[in-house]
């Protein structure tokens, strides 16, 4: 960049430096206060300082909102980038991302992540703490399987998960009410009912502490040691609507398609507290196997419904 | 978010003219052109079309593809119904895609492919505008099998 750029030009908001070759953004951009949108896209950054250090301090980290840095050569998520607290629009498109951050969860204003055509093998939870994220792209990845916890982003309106390397979604998917979008194409979806056959019995601490939660065994802080205490919390329903148990660490996965009309049929992943339990998307037993579900009253059911919406024409 | 079609001529009900707006990774879904002569001409950037085959009746296996190429700009391309199914998508991650389509006769009406069965399913396609006036939908959904 120019030096004196913030002299010349004190009010930018709005810088284009596409395709230029540049290497690496200098500190001239952080004395510019107004800049809200920079487009970087198609040039050779990447390498180590091709952001400006104390990118987080400047005025840039609050008033930046929109940054688009695709077609470069990053092979990581910049960590000075996790500082533009302002920032709403990101894009790493088509650049040498092999994974996300667990920090991205620090862009709390971000709505629209668009992260296509890189290397990216998995997604981590944290992604999912991400209050206003209305848009995800994650095409033209090496994606095998998506955590349960994105079901918590609330405002996904749109998910772009083409051309990955998907076998099945977890069943947490079908809780994203506002989700109006969803592509699936282009992966290897299974398309035969897939049952876990190895089941590790659960441990003697596993079946205490489902126990205790199921018959709702009273106990205060000051009975247990700090880390059963932390174990009690995370027990997980089972989701088997007339189980009502719990799991920790010990269950069964399970993959079962719902089907859409006998038009398109998803592999969902869920997990079941044993394999006694059967699963909340009908009331028959897992041995049945490829039949086309029928919607009952089920809550699985309305959520299925919806999501029959999104996927078909 | 996904690609926007935009009527700019109805031709008095003998044609429809239209610009499409792909972002980057935006496709179609496999579709049929219910028995209309379809032209394309790409305005800005690139995108791919894959031509698949007509499903058997009973279609239950992966869909077959018959060819596929990437169309540049000024470059044109015609399809109808006897010669097949295809898709089309921006495959960029960073560049975005315009294209001119004309339909004619017009339809609102087309069947959308699932490529892993063959399996179609009849759509209602809506415009995003027309003659430059944003359309407001009946129902917000995309229902798109992508």
């Amino acid at each position: 960049l120019p030096a004196g750029l913030s002299q010349w030009f004190p009010a930018l908001e709005v810088l284009d430096v596409s395709g230029t070759g540049l290497a690496e953004v200098g500190a001239e951009l952080l004395s510019l206060p107004c800049l809200h949108t920079l487009l970087a896209k198609n040039n050779r950054l990447g390498g180590p300082g091709s952001l400006p250090k104390g990118l987080g301090q400047a005025p840039l980290a609050r008033s930046l909102r929109v940054l688009n840095l695709s077609g470069n050569r990053f092979a990581e998520v910049p960590p000075a980038l996790l500082q533009l607290r302002g920032l709403r629009s990101l894009s790493l498109g088509g650049n040498r991302l092999h994974s996300i951050p667990p920090d991205i969860q620090e862009l709390r204003s971000l709505e629209f992540l668009y992260l296509g055509g890189n290397f990216i093998a998995s997604i981590p939870p944290e992604l999912a703490k991400l209050p206003s994220l209305k848009y995800l792209v994650l095409c033209d990845n090496k994606i095998q399987s998506i955590p349960p916890q994105l079901a918590q982003l609330h405002s996904l309106r749109s998910l772009s998960l083409h051309n990955n390397l998907l076998t099945y979604l977890p069943r947490e998917i079908l809780n994203l009410v506002h989700l109006e979008e969803l592509s699936l194409r282009g992966n290897p979806l299974v398309v035969r009912f897939v049952r876990d056959l190895t089941y590790n019995p659960p441990s003697l601490q596993e079946l205490a502490g489902r126990t205790v939660k199921t018959r709702n065994v009273p106990y205060a802080p000051s009975d247990l040691p700090e880390n059963l205490v932390r174990y009690l919390s995370l027990a997980s329903n089972c989701p088997n609507p007339k189980c009502g148990g719990v799991y920790f660490d010990s269950c069964v996965r399970q993959i079962k398609f719902v089907d859409f009309c006998g038009k398109y049929r998803l592999p969902l992943m869920h997990y079941l507290c044993s394999p006694e339990c059967s699963s909340p998307f009908s009331s028959a037993s897992q041995s049945s196997t490829s039949q086309s579900e029928s919607d009952s009253e089920d809550e699985a059911s309305v959520a299925a419904h919806r999501m029959q919406k999104v996927l078909l024409g | 978010f996904r690609y926007t079609r935009n009527l700019v001529d109805n031709g008095n009900g003998k044609f429809n003219l239209m610009i499409l707006c792909w972002g980057e990774g935006h496709g179609s879904s496999i579709h049929d052109h219910t028995d209309s002569h379809c032209f394309m001409k790409i305005l800005q950037g690139n995108l791919k079309e894959t031509l698949f085959e007509w499903p058997e009746k009973k279609g239950n296996g992966e869909m077959i593809k018959k060819s596929e190429r990437v169309l540049r700009e000024n470059q044109c391309a015609y399809i109808n119904d006897s010669i097949g199914l295809h898709r089309v998508e921006n495959i960029s991650h960073t560049e975005t895609a315009v294209s001119l389509h004309l339909y004619s006769p017009p339809f609102d009406t087309c069947n959308t492919f699932d490529q892993r069965t063959g399996h179609k399913h009849k759509v209602t396609m809506t415009f995003y505008s027309q003659f430059g006036e944003r359309t407001v939908c009946v129902s917000t959904r995309s229902y798109t099998l992508k």
